[in-house]
């Protein structure tokens, strides 16, 4: 007669209401399967009381509550973010790892956004970790609040077959990953995004409603800034993706061409320099962004500092920016090279990203 | 001001692209006016899941990192991410468990945590073991084991915590995009590698 699977024999120990009549029936006279059932529950036993965590769920929920109010109050709004209306984020977001991982990953999008010669002037505490796609290492701010934001066309990502396709299609060289780190195995899926574009038009009237609704006044716009526009463009960008055994993201390394600024009528700075002085920028911040100058020597980074580590390091020669979670979770870094960013993030910690950084051909 | 992330795609050096022109009714719809000071639009049901669920998701990490405190920053960043997602109310429990599990997994592997955890440990085996000796064996093989545990496949480790934190098989099936008829053969495997490890243990004192 056929025996039960351990799994269902395993199951017998938890919800016996859950394992057939047949299968129950059979193993009640069955000794072989009455001996596993037996070992089952002794390891069983075990663990459990190796994983017992001594009331640990006796949590303080008021003060629990309290915290995560906070947190989330202090959060700014970045959270009319990218992509919730698009059909790829909610089945990323269905996956919790997804989601923690997203976390670097929009991250290093962010970053691409802010990097190089444009854009040090917005810059948020927060990012909320929402998507996870390969659209985010080439991302732009939305600053409609101040204006108006044309862009250039319909956001999409390809699945490629290989590396080969992706650099056919994105003219970047896709860095080839000579070691994996440990627990990240296979072959990754290839994706690339093409070039992106948007014009910010900076509107007097615009800016000066979105002050009303944070209760404040609007400075007066400096002349020919009325009207003015930037344009920005980033990409085209490629990822590899590692998939962990669980299906989540363990690995990505990305590149993409770093975002470039033109401007028409108004110098780029000036409207840097307004921008600064609206209201909502907290202080410290808005100095800290006045330093960033135009050459792309700096790399600003959306960094949410109560969840995010920063630090440098170098990868190549070049100066890279490191990020870290602060529950240690993930990891990230990226540097920018020649008009190109280089992303590398996962669930592994700093010593391994940087060291798929520095492998990669 | 708000820096918002966004994708977009346009031909540039990817000439086998079509160009789309013009931007999406999607894009447009989220064309809203940004402020500073306005608190994250949390989700409604945030408070609700958050009573609900919270005791469960610092349970889940407690077991994988073996101290409450980091379990509680786990499950604190675990519910901000919850609180931006549109997972449905009723898949809640589930995805928050996972999210838990992996994160809490994550920061084992690295091994930050382990300072933090074993100190917090040891606190409470106080409490519940007063013999010293007994205190030193049990730390010891509580961390042999969340070590193996961490050596484990991810979705091995993950079902074993969940179904040790009390989720039905039904749940752990769905959260984990499993049979129900898998989940007891891998908590199985996963108590199994585990037993060995504690006996390994055991067999080498």
């Amino acid at each position: 007669m056929r025996h039960p699977t351990e799994g269902v024999l395993r199951r017998l120990l938890d919800e016996p209401a859950g394992v057939s009549t047949t299968d129950r029936a059979h193993v009640t006279d069955c000794s072989q399967c009455l001996q596993l059932v037996a070992d089952a529950r002794r390891d069983a036993t075990a663990v459990g009381v190796v994983l017992a965590t001594g009331g640990s769920e006796q949590v303080d929920l008021a003060a629990a509550w309290q915290r995560l109010s906070s947190a989330t109050a202090a959060t700014p709004t970045a959270v009319p973010v990218a992509v919730p209306r698009s059909a790829r984020w909610r089945p990323a977001l269905q996956r919790p790892a997804v989601a923690a991982l997203a976390f670097a990953v929009v991250l290093t999008g962010a970053g691409t956004a802010a990097a190089n010669d444009w854009l040090p002037i917005f810059r948020t505490e927060q990012v909320a970790p929402l998507s996870i796609t390969t659209a985010d290492l080439v991302a732009l701010p939305d600053l409609s609040a101040y204006g108006d934001l044309g862009l250039g066309a319909e956001p999409q990502v390809r699945s490629v077959p290989d590396a080969a396709r992706a650099e056919e299609l994105t003219g970047l060289d896709v860095p080839e990953v000579d070691q994996l780190p440990s627990g990240v195995t296979g072959e990754p899926i290839h994706q690339v995004i093409g070039e992106l574009s948007a014009t910010f038009t900076f509107s007097a009237e615009r800016a000066a409603a979105a002050a009303a609704a944070s209760g404040e006044a609007l400075p007066p716009p400096p002349a020919g800034l009325d009207g003015g526009s930037v344009r920005l463009d980033a990409g085209p960008g490629a990822a590899q993706i590692w998939t962990s055994s669980s299906g989540a993201p363990a690995l990505i390394v990305g590149r993409a061409a770093a975002p470039t600024a033109f401007s028409s009528g108004v110098p780029f700075e000036q409207v840097r320099d307004y921008l600064l002085s609206l209201p909502g920028l907290p202080d410290d911040v808005a100095a800290q962004l006045r330093t960033f100058t135009a050459d792309g020597s700096v790399l600003p980074l959306p960094v949410p500092a109560d969840q995010v580590r920063t630090s440098t390091a170098e990868v190549d020669g070049t100066s890279a920016t490191v990020l870290e979670t602060r529950n240690g979770a993930l990891a990230a870094v990226l540097w920018v090279d020649e008009g190109v960013v280089t992303a590398v993030a996962g669930s592994l910690d700093v010593d391994e990203v940087l060291a798929v950084a520095r492998g990669l051909g | 001001m708000e820096l918002v992330q966004h994708g977009r795609t346009a031909p540039g050096a990817a000439p086998s692209v079509p160009k789309t022109v013009g931007a999406s009714t999607a894009w447009e719809e989220r064309r809203v006016p940004l402020r500073r000071t306005t608190p994250v639009a949390a989700r409604p049901d945030l408070e609700q899941v958050f009573r609900r669920d919270y005791p469960l998701v610092v349970g889940v990490a407690a077991r994988v990192l073996g101290s409450r405190d980091a379990a509680e920053d786990v499950a604190q960043d675990v519910f901000l991410s919850f609180s931006r997602s549109a997972v449905p109310a009723d898949e809640a429990r589930g995805w928050l468990s996972v999210a838990a599990a992996h994160t809490a997994l994550n920061a084992l592997r690295s091994g930050r945590r382990r300072a933090v955890r074993e100190e917090t440990a040891a606190t409470a085996e106080d409490a519940v073991v007063s013999d010293v000796a007994d205190t030193v064996v049990a730390l010891e093989e509580r961390r042999r084991v969340r070590a193996a545990l961490a050596r484990l496949p991810h979705k091995q480790a993950v079902a074993l915590v969940l179904r040790h934190s009390g989720l039905s098989y039904a749940e752990v099936a769905a959260a984990l995009d499993l049979s129900p008829g898998s989940v007891g053969t891998t908590v199985r495997r996963a108590e199994s590698t585990l037993r060995k490890e504690l006996i390994r243990h055991a067999s080498s004192d």
